[in-house]
């Protein structure tokens, strides 16, 4: 059964431009009804909510290609699904530590700054940063 | 030296050079501590060390080879190594 964009839409809960997933080539492209109406297959539903499920599990579009073709593959096995699946939370990880890292390095500049208003030119936080810029160029 | 080679369960690219690289290591360094670890087991400590993909090779704490190198390019880094401590 062929289903309209705005029944894909409704289904899996996003947008109309289910072009963009025809435009990443995650999807087969619609057919047009005789009434120029672009028509899915069953298939690209299944698709979409499979790429939503994977983006909130910070998959990029790229590496849920990837998934997508390891689903195809006759090859392929849950083995290796895991080891991406474990890859990703590697990186994920690895950006949290990152980012705590920014976040301790704000902290410190914050403290450094007392509430009085003081004018611009002595804002420590601005002087800290120049003084960052000033010892890595 | 210390030499870890992080993989995960099943993974047939992780054990497909595996004892070749252990071979390696031992013919060149002997007292080199040579480990295998489970990513699933040593997750935080694989976080630590910043492996990104899997299989990896960690020596003395660095992440050195982020795919399973062969026995050859194994071979070339720890000869390197070894001159650089003597």
């Amino acid at each position: 059964m062929s289903l309209t964009i705005g029944k894909i839409a409704a289904l899996a809960n996003v947008s109309t431009d289910t072009r963009y997933y025809e435009r990443e080539l995650l999807i087969e492209p619609a057919v047009k009804s005789e009434g120029g109406y672009r028509l899915y297959e069953h298939d690209a539903l299944r698709r979409i909510s499979f790429i939503k499920q994977a983006q909130q599990c910070g998959f990029t579009l790229t590496e849920i290609r990837a998934l997508l073709t390891l689903r195809k593959s006759d090859e392929a096995c849950c083995n290796d699904v895991r080891r991406l699946a474990l890859e990703k939370r590697l990186q994920l990880e690895a950006k949290i530590t990152a980012m705590k890292v920014m976040s301790k390095a704000l902290h410190n500049l914050i403290e450094t700054c007392s509430v009085d208003g003081r004018n611009l030119e002595d804002c420590p936080i601005i002087a800290a940063l120049e003084q960052a810029t000033g010892t890595t160029s | 030296m210390k030499i870890d080679l992080l993989y995960t369960p099943g993974c047939p690219k992780c054990v497909a050079n595996k004892e070749g690289l252990r071979a390696t290591a031992k013919n060149l360094i002997p007292n080199a501590l040579w480990r295998e670890m489970n990513v699933l087991d040593e997750i935080e400590y694989a976080v630590e060390l910043g492996v990104l993909t899997l299989p990896a090779i960690a020596i003395d704490g660095e992440v050195v080879f982020a795919s399973l190198p062969t026995s050859q390019q194994f071979e070339r880094e720890l000869i390197k190594r070894i001159n650089k401590e003597a």
